[in-house]
């Protein structure tokens, strides 16, 4: 019986349809047409690759192995189409690598020098010169552009903890925020601030604070509902100021822009890769704030010292912020942005032992008057 | 051997839909590593999926040159975009100062992600490199096809015409689009044969007639709404408001209409190696079929599935406020296959069922001259299309 197949040497676009015949002896298909050089070809069954992922059934697009060459367009080999079934079955019986991908020597020296000076190029931007350009930009940027940057931020925030309307979530109360302003003014007479503080008050039951560029500082309602004591929210408001101060956030918000992008680029757009983003960004961020989170603490132990108020709130804050994070599952360090709540909390005891004399932040009165600060007046 | 070759295509559902959830779901569990390998492995399938005359095209390219190009932009791009992109930032900073509309906050968000400018020209080379990329590494009865260098000199001319394009308000788009694809088709190469792409761009103002009609009756009706407002109040606002629907609808489908037209007309117009020559004759009315019959299905399949997850999530509500870690993992993983599932439909019931209407509907005349084509010498695409995979440009395949 005669089998055809239709033969392209790689040449040439001209079709030979060539007899096809297994010498299962010599381990060869033979390929016979007169046109061809000597009349026959001898294809060794070893040497013969099927095309991958080829979408007809009916046929195999055969060829022989691949010469190495890590560019596949200068891959030069002759291409045998066979349709008859039955050779198509002995050839899959009998071809040993018929379904082998060839890898060109070298590959694996290449492929290690390309990653390691892609990871090289992207590890120099992401940990040196984003960081010091963002630190060279932050200290450029005019105040009052921060400071309108800042309330667009505070506004998404606002909408996005589900405010209806800028101002939807602000707490209003006047006596509440005459204890909020008094606690301002204590905590800020001392030293000299670079930025006018525009400290408000959501009414939403997260416990968190946060400060936004340009002197923006909330704190959250669910915040002073679970802190103990007046001293405990001026502690968190300290160490908020000092984010402040130091523009922590505008230099994270300009260090985002750049490596945002850069991570995108890398992990491209397959079906939840943008939640691979968001991990790997926070991750990052997380690594720089840590710094950062430990020179606010710093910055709000003095604080509290110059104010003359007792820096223990500090640590009894983290004690209870503790008793929440501990009902989670542990988080590894480096996966969390704040230092590790313990030792933030040894380290203010220790610098609270050293102080003096201290007074309460706000009257007993006063205090009642900042829990109720998203409570509308009675009257 | 026929001197008249009419393209086939084989591709089917079934097998293509497999083969992207797999290669789907190997990128996801590599963090997106193997992206590279399942594009490569889809376009292998629908590349021998494309016939003329019983001989199936092939694409020869693999996933690790893919690879290893992406790895060589990404140097270029690190340095490129990160700087780039936070310059912008910062002077999208500097844009505004106190926000006190909507609108103004809005314009500063804008101005702050206004980076697609940056890459814009780098998104037009990659576009040429692409294309040259998939030609070079295209072949037909052993031949390959290929593309001479000339990516920048693209990018600058598709500016260009962008900005003239804009400028005219889309008047000239026919000069775009018959300029662009001539300059591609003119440096294009099947073996030692050349393409020409002769034509005049005027041609293509007949494809325009439908979104010059769209246009028209969305601004005809925004007139005699306001003049309508103006008198009758609210029964002609309805009228109004109806025919600006229309015209809206009208717009869309006019751009559909030329995009097809366009085709039709720039393959009717090549000529390869002097001698061989074709016609396609792909229909707005199957393209548009395919389209909406495609996304109803994949909308009200998706509708029902993201449903049934939603509705487990709110129930479980509680359960993952209080951080059950195994049933977030579960629920995201829910999702996930859900958008694997919506991608892969898309591929077969929409951008599969467009190409075989096209291969179909393709015919090559004086085919016998393609005997006598020689191979071409390959083309050195040292970093196959690298910037294309990093910036996301080239569409579905």
């Amino acid at each position: 019986m005669q089998v055809l197949g239709r033969f392209f040497d790689g040449e040439s676009g001209q079709r030979l349809d060539v007899d096809l015949a297994v010498d299962t002896a010599a381990e060869t298909l033979r390929l016979t047409h007169p046109d061809l050089p000597l009349g026959s070809q001898y294809w060794p069954l070893d040497a013969i690759r099927a095309l991958a992922d080829h979408a007809r059934t009916d046929q195999a697009v055969l060829s022989l192995r691949a010469d190495a060459a890590l560019d596949s367009g200068l891959i030069r080999t002759a291409r045998l189409t066979i349709d008859d079934a039955d050779m198509i079955s002995v050839l899959t019986r009998l071809c040993p690598d018929l379904n082998r991908r060839d890898v060109a020597r070298g590959t694996g020296r290449k492929v290690a020098t390309r990653v390691g000076a892609a990871a090289a190029a992207l590890c120099l931007m992401i940990f040196v010169i984003l960081p010091a350009m963002a630190n060279t930009l932050a200290t450029l940027i005019p105040i009052e552009r921060e400071v309108a940057y800042g309330k667009t931020v505070v506004n998404q925030m606002e909408r996005f903890l589900g405010g209806k309307e800028v101002g939807g979530l602000a707490c209003t109360n006047p006596e509440g925020r005459a204890a909020l302003d008094k606690m301002t003014a204590r905590l800020t007479e001392a030293g000299d601030l670079r930025y006018d503080l525009n400290i408000g008050v959501f009414n939403h039951k997260m416990v968190n604070a946060f400060a936004a560029p340009g002197g923006q500082i909330i704190i959250m309602r669910g915040l002073i509902d679970r802190a103990g004591t007046p001293d405990e929210v001026a502690a968190v408001l300290a160490h908020e100021i000092g984010h402040v101060e130091a523009r922590d956030t505008t230099r994270n918000a300009l260090r985002a822009a750049g490596s945002a992008g850069l991570l995108a680029l890398v992990l491209g757009d397959f079906a939840g890769g943008s939640a691979v983003v968001v991990a790997a960004e926070y991750t990052l961020n997380a690594s720089y704030t840590r710094e950062a989170e430990a020179a606010a603490d710093v910055f709000a132990l003095d604080m509290m010292e110059a104010a003359g108020a007792d820096a223990e709130a500090l640590a009894t804050f983290f004690d209870s912020l503790g008793n929440i994070e501990r009902t989670l599952p542990d988080l590894p360090e480096y996966l969390s942005s704040h230092p590790e709540t313990t030792d933030r909390a040894d380290a203010a005891r220790s610098f609270a032992k050293t102080q003096g004399r201290t007074t309460p932040i706000l009257t007993d009165q006063e205090w009642a008057a900042l829990q109720n600060i998203c409570k509308t007046s009675e009257s | 051997m026929s001197s008249q070759i009419q393209g086939r295509y084989f591709g089917a559902r079934g097998p293509l839909f497999r083969l992207y959830i797999l290669t789907s779901f190997l990128t996801l569990v590599t963090v997106g590593i193997y992206r590279f390998w399942a594009k490569t492995r889809i376009r292998k399938y629908i590349w021998s999926s494309v016939s003329g005359d019983g001989d199936s095209f092939e694409y020869t390219g693999t996933g690790l040159e893919k690879f290893l190009g992406f790895l060589a932009a990404i140097v270029i791009l690190a340095v490129y975009l990160g700087i780039v992109q936070m310059a912008l930032f910062y002077f999208g900073l500097n844009l505004f100062v106190d926000p006190q509309t909507q609108g103004q906050e809005l314009a500063q968000i804008g101005a702050i992600y206004i980076t697609l400018l940056a890459v814009l020209p780098l998104m037009l080379f990659a576009q040429y490199r692409a294309r040259r990329y998939k030609m070079a590494r295209s072949r037909w009865r052993g031949i390959r096809f290929g593309m001479e260098n000339g990516a920048w000199g693209y990018a600058i001319r598709a500016l260009a015409f962008y900005v003239l394009n804009a400028m005219t308000l889309g008047l000239l788009n026919p000069l775009a689009t018959f300029q662009l694809e001539k300059y591609m088709a003119d440096r294009s190469w099947y073996g030692d044969g050349k393409f020409v792409q002769p034509g005049r761009w005027q041609d293509l103002y007949a494809g325009m007639k439908h979104v010059f009609i769209g246009l028209g009756v969305i601004v005809v009706s925004f007139f005699l709404l306001a003049i309508m407002a103006a008198s009758s109040g609210v029964g002609g606002a309805i009228i109004g408001g109806i025919a600006i629907f229309v015209g809206i609808i009208w717009l869309l489908i006019g751009l559909a209409y030329y995009r097809v037209y366009a085709f039709n007309y720039l393959t009717r117009h090549k000529v390869l190696d002097g001698e061989v020559t074709f016609d396609a004759r792909m229909e707005t009315g199957q393209v548009l079929r395919i389209f909406i019959v495609g996304s109803i299905i994949i909308s009200v399949l998706m509708g029902v599935v993201f449903g049934v997850i939603g509705g487990v999530s709110v129930t479980m509500n509680e359960a993952l406020l209080t951080g059950n870690i195994p049933l977030l993992v579960f629920i995201a993983a829910l999702y996930m296959a859900a958008f694997l599932i919506a991608g892969g439909l898309s591929l077969v019931m929409i951008t599969q069922p467009v190409i075989e209407h096209a291969v179909n509907n393709l015919h090559v005349y004086n085919a016998d001259h393609l005997n006598t084509i020689q191979q071409r010498a390959a083309d050195a695409g040292a970093d196959a299309e690298g910037f294309a995979d990093a910036l996301d440009v080239g569409g579905a395949i």
